[in-house]
């Protein structure tokens, strides 16, 4: 059964792309905004407390695609998707691209100038329903060409990032990027932001629908940012921990696989650190179930013993290095 | 790590050796990727046993992704989507086998800045995230090679690893084509130079493999006739000398895989099942394809000049 | 003195603004070509202006609403592509001869000016704050004009030929202009070049001008292109990049930017001018900039059109 058409309603959506930087060293404040320097006339946000973040101002790509939908036709829409990267610690590199599409609707395309003026705006040129295209939008296989598609564009500014003079392209460790596509619908009057779903994909997509009272697109953006950070940092312990064989014989392999770990990463995790008090209540009940952080907690314990246990009696040379 | 599998001519033996030496590295715990970038002809799936992609995908291949048709070439899992019944099931300290393919009925497309941005792209990509990544090119001069050289030469990929392998057939035009696709006029190292390689460090990074090397001691021709047998030392003989002046010998050779009836009738991977259970596949094939792949990340045998 | 790049994530943005007149009245660009003509040419360009000049003025009165219309003239010299002459040489000639057509300048600028001024790169800014139309079709995932170096006002047409080996024919159709009415005027338009450093092309470095002159330009929040004038002691210098890129020459001027401009140029210029329409169509402009102008419009009851390009209006006279 589905629910009424609640009319037209305002739909945010984006797509966060999150990979290791790759340099040997996590990058300083200072080289972090010259790398997120990605438009030359404005500001680069920094902020240091309670972590090192520093946020590329936007950039904007035009669109006119179809909207994706899964039930009805592909209304065509034209706007633009705003686009951002995001450095945490001067180690973990996202990019993050979103757009509203407004409630309204027009029937033939303005002109350029018309957009322009409303950066990140995306105006459907038919009547769709805002449900359709949420579920359109999440479904997990590829979206096909000629379709809105948020991903594509943080890919680019990703691999671009990636590509600078900057970084010395030696990451310590072996990692995958992953993928989290999000939505967002306005909260019933007067309640809180809220998380409808959180799957993750075969392929890895990680699809997440939020209810939220603030259509503040950046925002919204930056909790989902949070949240595929951290998604991102327990999916790349997972793999790293299951690489090192943790529970195998050899304890100099097993050390060595973990060094980069407790250098890199396990300082990282500080869920919700920056989200506004409107959309705590996300984090609230990812923490209840499935429980981030008492997953983090147990594979860090995990680690820190086997750190422990491996080094104390012959105290290798490879801990030197405070 | 980048391995480039490169030949002069087709049918010597790359995609079935490049695809063993993968799956042996995975095997041996390594991530590894395998990339098909035999654009006139996508066909190294096959080797792989994944169904529907022996051909290439019907969407989102390499073919479409370096021509900037969409940013996510598909990639296939093998250990999950293979119909080989010994590589459904993914080894305990083995590592990920991911085969990343052409499209189907893809073709060589010609290379521009934007291509070799791409490539650069998503090789910096798969090298960061996987330990082993095999490029299975082109036969002979081809598109393909001058964009993995053009790509390998941009300051990105500098400071990043690459191996090139290149295979040949133990006969007398073999030897002498695998010669000149590497050291010839316009050979890799040549076409490398051009292309703002070092010409020492790219040659060094050059390595032959032998494939479908009959042996003349094998048990295989232990009844042709002793005069056959005579001729058939003579000319691995005369060959192991051309090679060695051709600048093809043992410094630059990384490995010999014997003739294999079982890959003769057919391309695949050869696994342990059928060395040591069934038997169709003989030991010294699995020994010489394991001694490959552990050559390919020993120092030493990369020193050698 | 180490520039400040970044900003805390708490800390208010902020723009400054930037004093208005109500049209900037370009008198003219001037090219070595011109030059080399000798002062008779310039003076037939200045009397040629001048008629132009009258009504500019009459305009900008009835935009004004009948008060007193505040219009500031300008003069671009080109010292990027070729120099010549020198400041010391060149002003005096130049402002003799306006002043002989009843013209008087009251900003100079350098060309250069356009690329980098005062140690910030405005071209480069620019180019970054092109958001190019997207052709119908276009989900985001093509290289933009900040790789290829051209951007176009509409679908270009593609590349004819087969693309794969063996692969289908692709038939040609013809490139076509965004809202076109029934046909279309297709424009391509070269931004840089980058043999063998990069070299911003002169309708591009004619759009930043644009830019300056509605007073849209800011580095990180702070105007750019400021006007200075020369000290009463201090002669003109003989080198063209020891002159201030923007040269105010009359103290009692009306302010450099201004909500609409009015160029007088030769017919030549025409193409470059479309090519600027065609560019400033797709600047995403400093939104704090923007609505500085809107609110200081509306204060006033002026009409400001929204669209950037429309903002600017031209005279060409015949002749080359
Ligand atoms: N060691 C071997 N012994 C016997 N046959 C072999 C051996 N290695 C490969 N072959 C066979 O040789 C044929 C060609 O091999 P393969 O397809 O790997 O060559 P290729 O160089 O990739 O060719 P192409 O250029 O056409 O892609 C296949 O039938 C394969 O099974
Ligand atoms: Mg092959």
């Amino acid at each position: 059964m589905t629910p009424p058409d609640p009319g037209p309603q305002t739909v945010l959506c984006g797509e966060v792309r999150t990979s290791v930087l790759r340099t040997s060293e996590a990058l300083t404040a200072r080289t972090a905004t010259q790398l997120l320097n990605l438009r030359p006339d404005e500001h680069v946000l920094l902020s240091e407390r309670p972590n090192l973040r520093v946020v590329s101002p936007h950039q904007l790509t035009g669109v006119d695609c179809r909207l994706p939908a899964l039930t009805g036709g592909r209304p065509r829409a034209v706007g633009t998707v705003a686009v951002r990267a995001v450095l945490t610690e001067g180690r973990v590199l996202q990019t993050s691209a979103f757009a509203r599409l407004v409630p309204g609707v027009g029937s033939h395309r303005k002109p350029w100038g018309h957009y322009l003026l409303r950066p990140g705006d995306i105006e459907p040129l038919a009547r769709h329903q805002a449900r359709d295209v949420v579920e359109g939008f999440l479904a997990s296989a590829p979206l096909p060409g000629g379709v809105l598609n948020p991903g594509s564009i943080a890919e680019r500014l990703l691999d671009e990032v990636l590509r600078h003079q900057l970084l010395d392209q030696r990451a310590p460790f072996k990692s995958g990027r992953t993928r989290l596509r999000w939505t967002a619908l306005p909260a019933a009057e007067g309640a809180q932001a809220s998380i409808e779903r959180f799957t993750v994909a075969a392929d890895g997509l990680r699809t997440v629908a939020l209810r939220t009272p603030s259509a503040d697109p950046s925002a919204v953006a930056a909790l989902c940012e949070d949240l595929a950070l951290h998604d991102w940092l327990l999916t790349t312990l997972l793999a790293l921990v299951e690489r090192s064989r943790l529970g195998s014989g050899d304890g100099e392999a097993v050390l060595a696989a973990l060094r980069p770990l407790v250098d890199h990463l396990l300082h990282l995790w500080m869920p919700g650190a920056r989200v506004p008090d409107a959309l705590a209540g996300v984090w609230e009940t990812l923490e209840r179930r499935p429980g981030f952080s008492r997953q983090w907690q147990s594979l860090v314990q995990r680690i820190r013993d086997q750190v422990a246990l491996r080094t104390v009696p012959l105290s290798r040379p490879v801990m030197a290095r405070s | 790590m980048l391995v480039f599998a490169a030949s002069d001519k087709g049918g010597t033996g790359r995609s079935v050796t490049s695809s063993n030496v993968a799956y042996r590295r995975a095997l041996a715990g390594d991530d590894v990727c395998y990339l098909d970038f035999d654009f006139g002809s996508p066909t190294a799936a096959a080797v792989f046993d994944v169904p529907g992609a022996s051909r290439g995908v019907a969407a989102g291949g390499l073919h479409s992704h370096l021509q900037g048709r969409h940013t996510e070439p598909h990639r296939i899992d093998v250990w999950a989507e293979s119909e080989h019944e010994e590589l459904r099931y993914r080894p305990t300290g083995s590592g990920r086998l991911v085969l990343v393919p052409g499209d189907r009925d893809g073709g060589e497309f010609a290379i521009g800045k934007d291509t070799v941005r791409r490539c650069v792209n998503l090789f910096l990509q798969l090298e960061s995230e996987f330990d082993v990544v095999v490029v299975d090119l082109s036969a002979g001069r081809s598109y393909a090679v001058d964009m993995v050289l053009e790509a390998t030469a941009q300051p990105e990929l500098a400071r990043v690893l690459s191996r090139w392998l290149v295979f040949h057939r133990w006969t007398h035009q073999h030897v002498i084509a695998a010669h000149g696709l590497v050291f010839g006029e316009r050979g890799i190292v040549a076409g490398g130079v051009e292309r703002g390689h070092d010409k020492g460090a790219l040659r060094d990074s050059i390595r032959f493999v032998r494939a479908a090397v009959p042996d003349p001691e094998s048990p295989l021709w232990a009844h042709v006739p002793l005069a056959q047998s005579e001729w058939m030392r003579k000319c691995d003989r005369d060959l192991t000398e051309l090679a060695a002046e051709l600048d093809l010998g043992y410094a630059r050779l990384l490995g010999k895989i014997p003739l294999e009836p079982v890959l003769q009738w057919r391309e695949q991977l050869i696994t342990d099942e059928d060395v040591l259970a069934s038997k169709v596949a003989g030991m010294p094939t699995r020994q010489a394809l394991e001694e490959l792949a552990a050559a390919l990340v020993d120092e030493e045998a990369w020193e050698r000049q | 003195m180490t520039e400040q790049i970044f900003r805390e994530t708490t800390a208010e943005p902020r723009t400054q603004s930037v004093p208005l007149a109500h049209v900037s009245l370009e008198l003219g660009h001037l090219y070595m070509e011109d030059f080399e003509e000798g002062a008779d040419r310039l003076r037939e360009h200045f009397a040629r202006v001048k008629p132009w000049a009258d009504a500019a003025h009459a305009a900008a009165a009835v935009m004004s609403g009948g008060g007193r219309a505040r219009v500031s003239t300008c003069f671009l010299v080109d010292d990027y592509f070729t120099q010549f002459s020198s400041p010391r040489e060149l002003v005096p000639l130049l402002l003799g001869e306006a002043k002989a057509a009843g013209l008087e300048i009251d900003y100079l600028a350098r060309e250069s000016a356009c690329a980098q001024a005062d140690g910030v790169a405005l071209a480069a800014a620019v180019e970054g704050r092109l958001v190019e139309s997207p052709a119908e079709g276009s989900d985001g995932t093509r290289p933009g004009a900040r790789e290829t170096g051209w951007l176009s006002n509409g679908q270009r047409s593609p590349a004819a030929g087969t693309a794969e080996a063996m692969g289908r024919v692709v038939p040609w159709t013809p490139p076509s202009e965004a809202g076109a009415r029934r046909h279309s005027i297709f424009v391509d338009v070269e931004l840089w070049s980058a043999d063998p450093r990069r070299t911003w092309s002169c309708p591009f470095l004619a759009s930043v001008w644009q830019l300056a002159r509605l007073g849209l330009l800011r580095h990180r929040g702070n105007p750019v292109l400021e006007p200075r004038g020369l000290r009463p002691d201090q002669a003109l210098p003989e080198t063209w990049s020891a002159l201030p890129p923007l040269l105010r020459l009359n103290d009692s001027a009306a302010p450099f930017a201004a909500y609409r401009t009015t160029s007088v140029l030769p017919s030549r210029f025409l193409p470059i001018e479309h090519a600027v329409r065609v560019i400033l169509g797709q600047v995403d402009a400093d939104s704090g900039a923007l609505r500085q102008v809107a609110e200081r419009a509306a204060g006033e009851g002026i009409q400001v059109p929204a669209e950037i390009a429309d903002r600017a209006a031209y005279v060409f006279y015949p002749g080359p």
